[in-house]
């Protein structure tokens, strides 16, 4: 099922190909046509034993025509700039590449037509350069400033092979509580560990994932703990594939109890996006756990929660996509993941959420007690 | 007039000489606007009663400066040819309020309360000491009659000052000069000349001389010959009646017995709808009794009755309409007009009343405002343009209630439509009810919104047809454009990238050609099925126009060449520069969709050269024409 991935080499080759094939077809007054995988919902598909969600058949195609000509430009406009960056190893930002085509606009009075007004504008044409390549942003040299990832650990060991031929090698353990941050591509990076790993935390909030570590959690367990920082970005997701992939260790999500969360947050990293179909292989962790905050926990140790009223409309919004997510999302709708999609309903349902810092409420005293309870639920089982 | 004048009090005019603000006095370009305005109204007015075809000759100047801090002393002076009045009335028409023949009657004349003319002199009596010079002749007198009228505020009573006769070489007529303090303000809203233009437009049958201030003399001719005439007052119904308003109403029969007062002063009120009242709880015994001795207890109990009894609607025939073909015609008056649509409704009952609603909406090749601002709206109630407080007003809140953007519009959410379009909403009721005492803006009833948005509507459809026509005209071009811009880059970018030799670059460029040139004729075919409709829609319409008037709207495109150019001189300066502006606004690259259009005009001689040059033979006439008449606005 899993394709091998195409190196730089591949895809500059890959890219040629496609060029030389549209340009015989314009020698021969034949419309050219280009062809990407349809990355949406409705072309989604979940099997338990892959773990993330796989594009289907469906095809987006753009054939050449009046109305097409403009965004067939752009195309190869910024693929040339792209298979430039490729040859020569430089890598970009979404932001520089669109300033970057400002800047060729400006020198070539031909190309103004193409400018970009704005950068969603050359974000769009990136994006369909890579579906249609099926190659992730990053694998094209063009990253973005990836949020979330900040990692503590006494025990991790990486290694980066820097474009220079050297090899970076940083122990976390000499960090203190400075996180290591990974970016760009974390697919590519050598992991170690010193001794055994218990597990790998990845918690919603950075605040909260530095707090726990502050307090001690790093010393006390043999671990890794990671921030996520929302939704998990492409780094945090390649990140945690990798830690996946090259450490067997057992990855557990701790975060708030809500539809957003469970929703986006969560399965995304677990098992990706509908946007991200093509690429989900190696941006998602289908390991990971879901530790909580349960719904049990909330009555187990009465923690505060909200009621969602109908009058934010944002809450309300998240619990419309929940109901929708339930009846359309295949990875809700797997009978593996029926435990998940249980506590959604139960969300949906109670309309009642609760935050991951109400563990702070336990015991208001003792600054140990929620990590006493994160502890406790990875031994006793208790998550989903 | 007779009994009315019971409820006149000597405060009259001192309440009205303290109140001058609550009729449109309430600051110094307001006041010259409103004397304007108050002169002009009774003009026309009196014209359209007497059956002549007006001609009004208008002058407003500076001569000095104002009693009051910044203030200019400005005169004014409006002459008619109307009926003119005998010299004995002169003094009351002028220097009294409430000296209105046309009080409360119930009719679609502009003027409707007899306080207008009269707060205007008492106005010029307070900042400049003096009154209003009157010329008057009617047709028996030989001589015209001129004076001085001033107000006696104490007494409310008119002083005609300085009689003498003077040879007036006119049949008959009327001129009033006032010299106020105020300041002169042309244009926007509040400004003279929207006044004069907004009344132009609904008066097609009006001959205007006009100087205001240095500018030259304007002269606009009437495009009908029909002095419209202003159907019989109506009485009220009694339904559209608060129970404040009922009670005025009795005061003015005082003595009258209560059972004939219900049947001689209402409209759909008969013997046996009076049946119908003693049913729902009128007292019988009341109906002989005179109205003075009834308690307001007993009013109330009567009033209760009557809003409870089923009443025939009121009918319509008191409302009176331009007309879709003078709108039509009028509309050419104010400038080159691009196209437009026109709806006359049918008369309507809103809320118990009769109502007629007309909309005239036009583009003009050289007026109006820039592309982003919103559209010029002129408002009127019985044919007077109304120039203030236009956001609470149920007109403004039609239009803004409409989805303008599906007839081609562009509209931010909720409000006014923006382009260079001049909507002209007209509403005609004998009964028209006002926010407030400024009679300044026109209440919003659901029922009056309702028949607003309808009119609005339909006009929109007919205008929406020249717009996707336009639309489409400039698609085509867009597309033009997008294959010689796009196309060169595309094959280029892509022989780069394979490395390709000179010739497959050129063999690949030929194919594109004509890969969307095939698309081009398309879309060209497209366009021209579109113009077709048009046209014969505009056939359909104008047999519309001349064979009947149904009332099912009329929608036109102006020939250029066909528009009488009737520029206002006064506002050439004004035009040139907004020209300017134009251009200029052009000239800033814009990459705003608003903008395409303009500049795929721009682009459109270069394109059409090119293309003429290639396939001069092609049956295309009509797409050209469209593209050579924009171009010629454009340039
Ligand atoms: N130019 C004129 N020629 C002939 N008659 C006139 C002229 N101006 C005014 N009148 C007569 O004088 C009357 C009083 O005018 P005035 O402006 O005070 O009241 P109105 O026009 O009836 O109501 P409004 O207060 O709403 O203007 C008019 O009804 C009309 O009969
Ligand atoms: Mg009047």
């Amino acid at each position: 099922m899993k394709k091998a991935r195409l190196n730089q080499a591949d895809i500059s080759k890959k890219s040629k190909l496609l060029c030389e094939r549209m340009l015989a077809d314009l020698e021969q007054a034949k419309r050219p046509v280009l062809e990407a995988v349809k990355c949406s919902l409705d072309n989604s598909f979940y099997k338990p034993s892959v773990g993330y969600l796989t594009p289907g058949d469906k095809r987006v195609r753009t054939e050449l025509n009046v109305s097409s000509v403009q965004k067939l430009s752009r195309t190869v406009f910024m693929l040339e700039i792209l298979l430039r960056n490729l040859g020569t190893g430089q890598v970009n930002t979404k932001r520089e590449l669109y300033y970057i085509s400002k800047g060729m606009v400006k020198h070539n009075k031909e190309l103004k037509v193409l400018d970009f007004d704005e950068q969603t504008e050359s974000d769009a044409i990136i994006d369909f350069i890579s579906d249609m390549l099926e190659v992730y942003r990053e694998e094209l040299n063009c990253f973005a400033n990836d949020r979330g990832g900040q990692t503590y650990s006494k025990q991790l060991i990486v290694e980066e092979t820097l474009p220079n031929g050297k090899t970076a090698t940083i122990d976390l353990s000499t960090l203190g509580t400075s996180p290591f941050q990974p970016k760009n591509k974390p697919q590519n990076l050598k992991l170690r560990k010193r001794g055994k790993i218990d597990f790998v935390l990845i918690v919603e909030s950075e605040g909260t994932a530095n707090t726990l570590v502050a307090n001690g959690f790093t010393d006390r367990n043999k671990c890794i703990v990671i921030g996520a920082q929302g939704v998990p970005s492409n780094a945090v997701r390649g990140w945690a594939r990798t830690i996946q992939n090259q450490l067997d260790v057992p990855m557990y999500f701790f975060g708030d109890l809500d539809a957003y969360t469970l929703q986006n947050i969560y399965r995304t990293l677990k098992a990706g996006s509908a946007a991200s179909l093509i690429r989900n292989s190696e941006f998602s962790a289908p390991s990971v756990r879901f530790l909580g905050v349960l719904p049990e926990d909330v009555q187990q140790y009465d923690l505060h929660y909200y009621n969602v009223t109908e009058k934010d409309a944002s809450e309300l919004r998240s619990i419309k996509k929940a109901q929708d997510a339930l009846k359309n999302d295949p990875f809700f709708q797997d009978k593996k993941n029926k435990k998940i999609a249980a506590i959604l309903k139960w969300l949906v349902k109670e309309k009642k959420r609760c935050e991951q810092q109400a563990f702070w409420m336990v015991n208001p005293k003792d600054p140990v007690t929620p990590e006493k309870i994160i502890l406790d639920k990875i031994k006793k089982g208790a998550w989903v | 007039m007779a009994q009315q004048t019971k409820i006149v009090s000597s405060s009259t005019a001192e309440y009205f000489a303290k109140n001058l603000q609550q009729v449109g006095f309430s600051s110094p370009t307001k006041a010259v606007l409103t004397t304007l305005k108050e002169a002009v109204d009774n003009s026309l007015d009196a014209c359209e009663m007497a059956g002549i075809l007006p001609e009004l000759t208008i002058e407003i100047k500076k001569i000095g400066t104002g009693s009051q801090k910044n203030t200019d002393l400005i005169e004014i002076s409006v002459e008619d040819n109307g009926p003119g009045l005998e010299a004995e009335d002169l003094a009351k028409v002028f220097g009294e309020y409430l000296a209105s023949s046309k009080f409360g009657r119930g009719q679609c004349s502009r003027g409707q309360q007899g306080i207008g003319i009269s707060a205007a002199t008492t106005w010029a009596q307070l900042t400049n000491a003096k009154g209003v010079v009157v010329t008057s002749k009617t047709k028996r007198m030989r001589k015209a009659v001129q004076g001085l009228v001033n107000v006696d505020i104490k007494g409310n009573k008119g002083m005609f000052l300085n009689k003498k006769s003077i040879d007036w070489d006119k049949e008959h007529g009327l001129k009033v000069e006032f010299k106020i303090d105020g300041r002169i303000q042309l244009n926007g809203d509040g400004g003279l000349l929207t006044y004069l233009e907004g009344t132009t437009l609904l008066n097609p049958h009006v001959k205007f001389n006009y100087k205001l201030m240095d500018n030259p003399w304007v002269k606009i001719d009437r495009v009908s010959k029909d002095v419209p005439s202003i159907p019989p007052p109506t009485d009220p119904h009694p339904h559209t009646m608060k129970l404040g308003e009922f009670m005025t109403h009795a005061h003015i029969y005082g003595n009258m017995k209560v059972g004939k007062w219900l049947k001689t002063s209402f409209s759909r009120v008969s013997e046996n709808v009076i049946k119908n009242f003693v049913k729902n709880g009128l007292e019988k015994k009341y109906l002989n009794q005179t109205l003075q001795k009834l308690s307001d207890e007993e009013f109330k109990k009567a009033y209760t009755a009557i809003q409870k009894t089923d009443l025939m609607s009121p009918s319509t025939k008191s409302v009176l309409t331009v007309g879709e073909e003078s709108l039509a015609k009028s509309i050419r008056r104010m400038g080159e007009v691009d196209f437009f649509s026109v709806i006359t409704r049918k008369p309507k009952i809103c809320d118990f009343k009769p109502v007629v609603v007309e909309v005239a909406i036009a583009r003009f090749l050289d007026r109006g405002g820039e592309h982003d601002d919103p559209v010029r709206l002129l408002r009127f109630a019985n044919r007077v343009p109304l120039q203030f407080d236009k956001g609470n007003c149920a007109i403004t809140k039609s239009i803004e209630s409409v989805n303008w953007r599906s007839y081609g519009l562009s509209q931010p959410k909720n409000s006014l439509p923006r382009g260079p379009y001049i909507f002209a909403v007209s509403v005609v009721s004998p009964f028209i009810k006002f926010k407030n005492a400024s009679k300044e803006t026109i209440d919003a009833s659901d029922e009056l919104v309702e028949e607003l948005r309808r009119a609005l509507m339909q006009a929109g459809q007919n205008l929406s047809r020249h717009i996707k026509r336009e639309a489409r005209a400039a698609d085509v071009e867009r597309k033009k454009q997008h294959i010689e811009k796009f196309g060169p880059i595309l094959v280029d970018t892509l022989a780069r990238i394979v490395k390709a030799p000179e010739k497959r670059r050129k063999k690949a460029q030929d194919g594109l050609h004509k890969i969307l040139g095939r698309d081009t004729k398309a879309e060209e075919q497209k366009l021209e099925v579109a113009e077709q409709r048009l046209m014969d829609l505009k056939a359909k319409r104008s047999h519309v126009l001349e064979t009947n008037e149904e009332g099912e709207g009329a929608s036109q495109e102006a020939p250029v060449t066909e528009v009488k150019a009737k520029k206002k001189k006064t506002a050439t300066k004004k035009q040139a520069a907004k020209k300017k502006a134009k251009t200029a606004s052009k000239k800033k690259a814009t990459k705003k969709k608003t903008a395409t259009k303009k500049k795929a005009s721009k682009k459109k001689t270069a394109t059409k050269k090119k293309a003429s040059k290639k396939q001069a033979t092609k049956k295309k006439t009509k797409a050209k024409k469209a593209t050579k008449k924009k171009t010629k606005r454009t340039r």
